[in-house]
């Protein structure tokens, strides 16, 4: 096990070298100048030309990769082109609210989505089930930005229950945090609870015609039992595996709804970037990304052994 | 424990909703601004929303007032020797950096250097001047080796970019430095423990600030300052920040989109107003160095060929917000004229325009236009005029891409097949065009005017004598002859002039109405 979590480990550093060095090469040579617009739309092409100067921006290639791989070495993610202030100090400030919404998302989807998969496919056919399949068609066809909107409408706009916007750091108190993060949580969270649900239902049906499950009833195990204690537990590598997939799409898919609710997380901050060709704030968040997206990826692994015994790396 | 935790919590909450609508402090004042602050420094680019960052923390030596005419402002008293060659100006009482050490003379020179080196006008300055120095703590002076009527002027233009006074210290830095201390002498002082970049920042009111004695007006006067904070929400989708506005979430948005203007109208809470009465001049920026339209012909088609009022109303639908423009001075500066303005006929001349096309020897080559995509304000009217060109047989062809891209791909002098273009959409603040020493789009001097590099020595020899005519009528004389030329070689051709309104809810008075896009935020109160 513990050679096992070395080589992944190694395989990361791995993959963040590649995504790196891919990153890096994509973005100097994708169109887009950060000097034009930094100076501005009526900016002469004089002060434009001095902008670049500055920033080394008229550096060879290879030097400039050379200069940003070293300081990467050293732990440093360099210093936002436009606001000056170190990537890393930027991309902390934006963590807080995409982690909030993102394991707030997903233990709302979890919770809901998996109780709605066991009851479907415990009624397969029935009125649960018909209604889970209308909620997951309709959960995967509506964009989240209409959710965002219509719920907005409905309970900060009319009912007024609730904030129309915004984020409050959780350090400012447990209740303005979790009252902030309710609108967006509920939005992000619909198309996943029908994703979740319907990957629980169908991985639920198969374990729950299994002979086992039949030998349970026969010998008068209760229905939460069988469902809960017998049947989830070996219907839960399959949800897992969709969960681990989910939650890392989530980290990096969380930008439309940070855009609806005008959350200042990480996918707003990437955006902008990439809109102002700030290099190193979009290099470092990727970097990051893809260090996360593999690690969360190790865990579920990992997590397999727990909930299957048979499983050994 | 986790269960004492969810309960407090859920306890609280009602409390929570029910203070929600007191979130917007009495004297907090919560604005949507039309862009995000991202460079900190207003000597180092043009953008409008640094500017108004500058006009909240620094202040300037002189100001324009709402004729945009100059009006002293941390300069106390100035002074003018009989020869007109050397300006003494003293600083007014009381002027002190935020952190309370008192302003010097020796700032101001140091500022006004470093203003030289990438403002036209102060390039000017520079040019003719003997000396700029200090002369003690409060007193400085501008020597120069001919005179320069149009100085005062020049040092008050809040144009690309304006003069903000700093400190020596960071006045020292070369423009590209970014300064970005944010220590200035203005009415706000610059909250950084509660900046967050690309999601809002904070602005005080700065208790040590001497307001002039005189009413505000415009850029010019008192800058009192009635409320304690304010605090610009970067919200970047605009349903989002109508809604938030409408909730009482915040106070202000400075361009609501156009389709929410009938929705801000019908809600009894919240008000349309205009405060930049000469608002944006939208443009066409041809490549005068590839064909077509190198050939003058060309360019005057587009002349005849475009009709105003389709383009306006594809920017701003409705009619009360828009104006046809036809002189290169803009509709609302001193300046403004009608002369050789014939051309301009509503609904356009397409017939002539095909005629000139014609004339100018004009083969079937592709024309491309760079089209942003993420710029609505210049991506629909693209959209537009690449149908308007095929109606007379030109062969358009959009080029989509981000304004990043439009930005770098503008610089390109070469041919289209070496990524070169034919025509951008661009648009100048109106009150700008009345500055034609200043603003980058009235030059005609080739390799060195902005991109498009038009090239007229007759409108070039006038342009030079602007700096030296002494009075606004021989100005206006001069600004007619300029304009003669500059219809015949065709540096531009306007799409029109669009105003927008602010939305602000009615409990938030007072706000500054400027010439130019400019947005003061002293003067307003809230409640």
């Amino acid at each position: 096990m513990a050679t096992y979590i070395l080589r992944r480990m190694v395989s990361t550093i791995a993959v963040m070298a590649m995504v790196g060095i891919f990153v890096f090469l994509l973005l100097r040579l994708s169109p887009g100048d950060p000097a034009a617009i930094i100076a501005g739309d009526t900016a002469t092409p004089q002060m434009i030309a001095n902008i670049r100067e500055q920033l080394g921006l008229n550096d060879a290639l290879p030097v400039q990769f050379v200069r940003w791989a070293r300081d990467i070495l050293g732990g440093d993610f360099g210093t936002s082109i436009f606001s000056g202030r170190p990537v890393l100090q930027l991309i902390s400030q934006r963590l807080e609210p995409t982690l909030s919404l993102s394991v707030l998302t997903m233990v709302v989807s979890v919770t809901i989505g998996v109780t709605f998969g066991v009851f479907a496919a415990w009624r397969a056919g029935g009125l649960i089930d018909r209604l889970l399949s209308a909620f997951a068609t309709i959960g995967f066809s509506v964009p989240v930005f209409v959710v965002g909107y219509f719920l907005v409408y409905l309970f900060a706009i009319k009912a007024r229950w609730l904030p129309v916007q915004g984020y409050q750091a959780i350090d400012h108190g447990l209740a303005p945090w979790f009252v902030h993060l309710i609108l967006p949580t509920v939005t992000l969270s619909v198309p996943y609870i029908a994703f979740i649900a319907r990957i629980t239902r169908a991985s639920m049906l198969e374990v729950l015609s299994e002979d086992y499950m039949r030998t349970a009833a026969a010998k008068g195990a209760s229905a939460y039992s069988m469902l809960f204690h017998h049947a989830l537990k070996n219907a839960g590598v399959p949800i897992l595996t969709v969960i681990g997939i989910s939650f890392a799409y989530l980290i990096a898919g969380v930008v439309i709804t940070e855009t609806v609710f005008n959350i200042p997380g990480v996918g707003r901050l990437v955006v902008d970037a990439i809109n102002n060709r700030d290099y190193p704030i979009i290099q470092a968040v990727l970097i990051l990304c893809s260090g996360m997206y593999v690690l969360v990826n190790l865990t579920i692994d990992l997590a397999y052994t727990l909930i299957d015994p048979r499983i050994r790396y | 424990m986790k269960t004492g935790l969810a309960a407090g919590a859920a306890i609280s909450i009602p409390s929570v909703l029910r203070a929600q609508k007191a979130q917007t402090a009495a004297r907090t004042v919560r604005m949507v601004m039309s862009g995000d602050l991202r460079v900190f420094d207003p000597i180092s680019t043009t953008a409008t929303i640094t500017f108004d960052h500058g006009l909240a923390i620094y202040d300037t030596l002189f100001a324009a007032d709402s004729r945009n005419m100059p009006q002293p402002q941390m300069v106390g008293k100035w002074g003018v020797s009989d020869d007109k060659k050397t300006y003494t100006f003293e600083l007014r009482d009381g002027l002190a950096w935020h952190d309370g050490t008192s302003v010097t003379a020796a700032d101001c020179v140091a500022s006004i250097r470093r203003w030289a080196q990438v403002n036209a006008g102060g390039q000017l300055i520079m040019s003719r001047a003997k000396d700029v120095s200090k002369k003690d703590d409060k007193t400085f002076m501008i020597a120069l080796k001919e005179p320069l009527g149009l100085l005062i002027n020049i040092l008050a233009d809040p144009g690309d970019p304006g003069l903000f006074v700093m400190r020596e210290k960071d006045a020292s830095r070369p423009p590209t430095e970014q300064v970005t201390a944010n220590i200035g002498s203005g009415p706000f002082k610059f909250n950084h423990g509660l900046a967050k970049p690309g999601a809002s920042f904070t602005y005080d009111r700065n208790e040590i600030y001497v307001p002039r004695k005189e009413r505000p007006d415009a850029l010019a006067g008192g800058k009192v300052v009635n409320v304690d904070r304010v605090i610009w929400d970067n919200i970047g989708d605009q349903q989002t920040a109508f809604a938030a506005l409408q909730a009482g979430e915040i106070d202000f948005i400075e361009s609501p989109p156009t389709d929410l203007y009938t929705a801000i109208e019908s809600d009894p809470n919240l008000e349309l107003e205009i405060l930049n009465k000469s608002g944006n001049d939208m443009l066409i920026r041809m490549n005068c160095l590839q064909k077509p339209f190198d050939n003058v012909k060309a360019r005057q088609a587009m002349l005849h060929l475009i009709d105003q009022e389709a383009f306006m109303r594809v920017i701003q639908p409705n009619p009360k917000y828009t104006r046809p423009l036809t002189s290169m001075f803009g509709n609302d500066t001193l300046y403004t004229n009608d002369e050789n303005t014939g051309w301009y006929k509503k609904g356009g001349n397409p017939e002539k325009a095909k005629q000139l096309i014609k004339e100018a020897g004009y083969a079937g080559e592709k024309v491309v236009i760079l089209d942003p995509t993420n710029a609505a304000w210049a991506h629909i009217p693209s959209q537009l005029l690449a149908a308007t060109l095929r109606k007379i047989g030109i062969n358009a062809e959009l080029a989509p891409m981000d304004w990043g891209q439009l930005v770098t791909r503008r610089a390109n002098k070469g041919p289209i097949e070496e990524g070169g273009w034919n025509i951008f959409i661009s648009s100048y603040s109106d009150k700008n065009l009345g500055d034609p020493i200043g603003a980058a789009l009235l030059l005609a001097n080739g390799d060195r005017a902005w991109y498009g590099w038009p090239k007229n020595d007759e409108y070039e020899t006038l342009r030079a004598k602007w700096a030296d005519v002494e009075t606004l009528e021989e100005r206006k004389t001069l600004a007619r002859a300029m304009q003669r030329v500059w219809w015949d070689f065709i540096g531009a051709v306007f799409l029109g002039q669009f105003v927008t309104p602010v939305a602000r809810r009615k409990t938030l008075t007072g706000l500054m109405p400027t010439p130019g896009a400019a947005l003061p935020m002293w003067n307003m109160q809230k409640g």
